[in-house]
């Protein structure tokens, strides 16, 4: 708590059920992402970058895997003195039952006990599964300037896609006038990021009140930020500019590997200034045979590429056989294309095997294909 | 677990390789790209449960003391176990005195508190994978007094020449210990691998020092033959000294082949290393890599042929690198032609459109150099 007195709440409790297999076991942050990374690295590192010492990770759908990655958080550099990441799942206590996250605002009244044990001037609630890099620190600053009861960050989206986001209508000094859910016609096009910093203060107030209000969803975009509106409160919007993207869906998911592959990405994950840090997997470097080809392509330690890659990111530990081919896919870790496969226009989960001959994927198809399943390879 | 104390030792004043060593020890040399050639005996001992290591420093230490930090990379106990970075006090007056007996002697106090039994010795400049607590277990059996590692090889007349090898006798009995002068093709090359009593190996170096200020551990050890019960015990898989530039650059070289690379690396087996955090490596459309082994957050857009790139480097259009050992960070510049080279971390070749040198004479490239 010694940098900026400000505390991190990540919440990371949602299935992602959209993306299918690869939610079955593990939760949507846990998701793999960009060769060597998982998708709540992002905010553990942006934290650990913006100087913030103190994380919690509320858990909930698939947890095990996710709270004991993320309890490590010497990956993140959070493990000096009176820093930490700390897993919390849903818990029994003295004076209350055991009882799941009602909703995202539920998660943090369930921990207001954690929260306090720090005394945090202020508290910035973060979403586990959005893949981008912020400086928290500037935000705060923001907030502060503002004099703010409540920041939250916005990012411009296309007008004719507003409607798919929660959008902020603000008057000409930033202050948040309107907050609409998906609106059928939108004001405006500065969409929510679910990234929010409040004063601790009137956040624990507000809290304590929505868990005792019977009609409310408990969530900050439903209850929170209305009533602080209702309320005539400060909310201030923080327009971020850069890469942002919550991956939804498989064809997302996809085409987020696939913004890797371009020259001036925005995401940029080669800026020494901004690492984004991650499990260290004692792997390899690449090895590219004799015989091997590669047009754009995104790849990691612990890949062996002896056949062809065009325009694909391939995950720690991939392996492509001779002759095989790679196109416009991409392949999680420990990927096995035995010799002559052919994957094209694909997304293969982890420690998936496609057979010698096998043909996954086709160049025109609507949707990428998600392999999740051992590919039997043909004689 | 291996009930013993791990002694990485510092090159010999006899070992010296070009270039690379001015800036750093050997132990600190990018190996491979991803590695330093310090984490292989580390390594080695950390998976043989011997959580109790000393690395020995001669000179340069900085990059070296960066490298290994706590050591909880290697999976060293961050509670029962410890790396300790020793330094010895260098005699500046002549090079000869500063021998490994000299700076087991400085801290032999620190060696005789440990609380191991047995002491493991391994060398710093040299690179393969072994179980030494399988070893000591041979050792223990045999119940020889030292128990010597080597690696029989077919090409001692013109490789291993900075190195030592064991005279053995038919029950593998070690009759002595001599430098290879390139008589003879086959030849067991001494690894500078020891196990023994840590009560023997104090004993030797209090012995050293009263024969001479210049005797070195492999001399003393030598000279104890007779008296001692000194077996050799034969090493399998990939073994490569660096012992001069020629053989730092071979032995990358040699490890692009996946089929050696896999005698040496495996899954149950692991290497650690520092890591950086960098991103994976982007290959442009332009890209052309063949046969060669890439580190992570590289750019490249040119063409990469029979060689081995570092972390971080750049590789921009119309570049061809071919047989290169590159280290991190460099930048190979638009159209640059460089080949048979060993290239230093954070060089930058821009201006200097083709630097060739011949097969079998490597060439170097400094590190921090424009060209």
């Amino acid at each position: 708590m010694k940098q900026n007195n400000m505390l991190a709440m990540i919440l990371a409790g949602g299935r992602g059920s959209r993306l299918h297999e690869l939610t079955n076991k593990v939760a949507k942050p846990a998701v793999s992402y960009g060769g060597k990374y998982r998708i709540v690295d992002f905010p553990l590192s942006n934290c650990a970058n913006s100087g913030i010492d103190i994380v919690g990770v509320l858990t909930q759908y698939e947890s095990v895997l996710l709270n004991s990655y993320v309890a490590a958080g010497g990956r993140w550099g959070l493990d000096a003195r009176e820093s930490g990441v700390f897993v919390l799942p849903p818990r029994e206590k003295a004076d209350a039952d055991l009882d799941v996250y009602r909703g995202t605002a539920d998660a943090i009244s369930q921990n207001i006990d954690f929260i306090d044990k720090y005394a945090p001037e202020y508290v910035l609630i973060l979403s586990g599964d959005h893949i981008y890099k912020m400086n928290y620190a500037k935000m705060l600053a923001y907030h502060k300037e503002m004099n703010a009861d409540a920041t939250i960050a916005v990012i411009e989206v296309p007008m004719k896609e507003a409607s798919r986001f929660g959008i902020m209508n603000t008057d000409e000094e930033g202050h948040i006038v309107e907050f609409e859910e998906k609106p059928e016609h939108p004001k405006s096009n500065l969409a929510s990021m679910g990234i929010y910093i409040f004063n601790w203060k009137l956040l624990r107030k507000m809290l304590l009140a929505d868990m005792k209000d019977a009609d409310s969803h408990h969530d900050f975009g439903k209850d929170i930020i209305p009533t602080l509106l209702a309320d005539q409160k400060t909310l201030v919007a923080y327009k971020y500019q850069g890469y942002w993207k919550d991956v939804g869906t498989i064809d997302s998911l996809w085409e987020a590997n696939m913004d890797l592959l371009n020259r001036s990405n925005e995401l940029d994950l080669n800026d020494p200034t901004w690492k984004i840090y991650t499990e260290d997997i004692p792997a390899l470097p690449q090895y590219i045979g004799p015989n091997a080809n590669i047009d754009k392509a995104f790849i990691t330690q612990g890949c062996v590429i002896e056949g062809e890659i065009k325009n694909s990111v391939l995950f720690t530990g991939a392996r492509v056989g001779k002759g095989a081919k790679i196109i416009d896919s991409v392949l999680m870790p420990g990927v096995i294309v035995e010799d002559g496969a052919v994957v094209q226009r694909a997304l293969v989960a982890e420690n998936i095997t496609i057979g010698a001959g096998a043909v996954v994927g086709s160049a025109d198809s609507e949707h990428i294909e998600l392999v999740s399943k051992r590919v039997k390879g043909v004689e | 677990m291996a009930n013993a104390l791990g002694i990485i030792a510092a090159s010999g004043t006899h070992i010296k390789v070009e270039g690379l060593q001015q800036y750093r020890p050997i132990g600190a040399f990018s190996f491979l790209g991803r590695y330093r050639v310090i984490d292989f005996p580390i390594s080695n001992m950390s998976n043989s449960d011997i959580d109790h290591i000393q690395v020995y420093i001669r000179n340069k230490p900085r990059s070296l003391v960066e490298h290994l930090g706590t050591g909880r990379h290697y999976n060293i106990n961050s509670k029962r176990g410890k790396l300790q970075i020793l330094f010895s006090q260098n005699s500046s007056e002549n090079d000869v005195y500063n021998t490994d007996i000299a700076a087991y002697y400085e801290n032999i106090e620190i060696i005789q508190r440990s609380h191991q039994p047995y002491v493991v010795i391994a060398p710093s400049y040299m690179v393969y994978a072994e179980n030494y607590d399988a070893l000591l277990q041979t050792h223990i059996e045999s119940e020889a007094d030292i128990t010597l590692l080597y690696h029989t090889v077919d090409n001692a007349k013109d490789a291993f020449l900075n190195c030592d090898v064991l005279n053995l006798n038919r029950q593998k009995g070690v009759e002595s210990i001599e430098k290879n002068r390139g008589s003879a093709k086959n030849r067991n090359i001494f690894m500078d691998t020891y196990i023994m009593k840590k009560d023997l190996f104090v004993d030797l170096i209090l012995k050293a020092r009263k024969m001479s200020s210049m005797i070195t551990l492999p001399q003393i050890v030598n000279a104890s033959c007779s008296e001692l019960d000194i077996r050799g015990v034969s090493h399998k898989g990939y073994f490569a000294t660096i012992t001069d530039f020629k053989s730092y650059f071979d032995a990358n070289m040699s490890l692009i082949d996946l089929k050696n690379a896999q005698n040496l690396f495996n899954y149950e087996w692991p290497i650690y290393t520092r890591t950086n955090d960098s991103c994976p490596t982007q290959y442009f459309a332009s890209a052309d890599v063949k046969n060669s082994v890439i580190s992570n957050g590289c750019l490249i857009e040119g063409s990469v042929e029979n060689s081995v790139i570092g972390r971080g480097c750049q590789v921009k259009k119309g570049a061809v690198i071919k047989n290169c050992v590159v280290l991190a960070n460099t930048v190979i510049g638009e159209d640059v032609h460089v080949e048979n080279q060993v290239i230093d971390k954070w060089a930058q070749i821009t201006r200097e459109r083709e630097i060739v040198a011949e097969n079998d004479h490597p060439g170097y490239i400094r590190r921090d150099d424009i060209l």
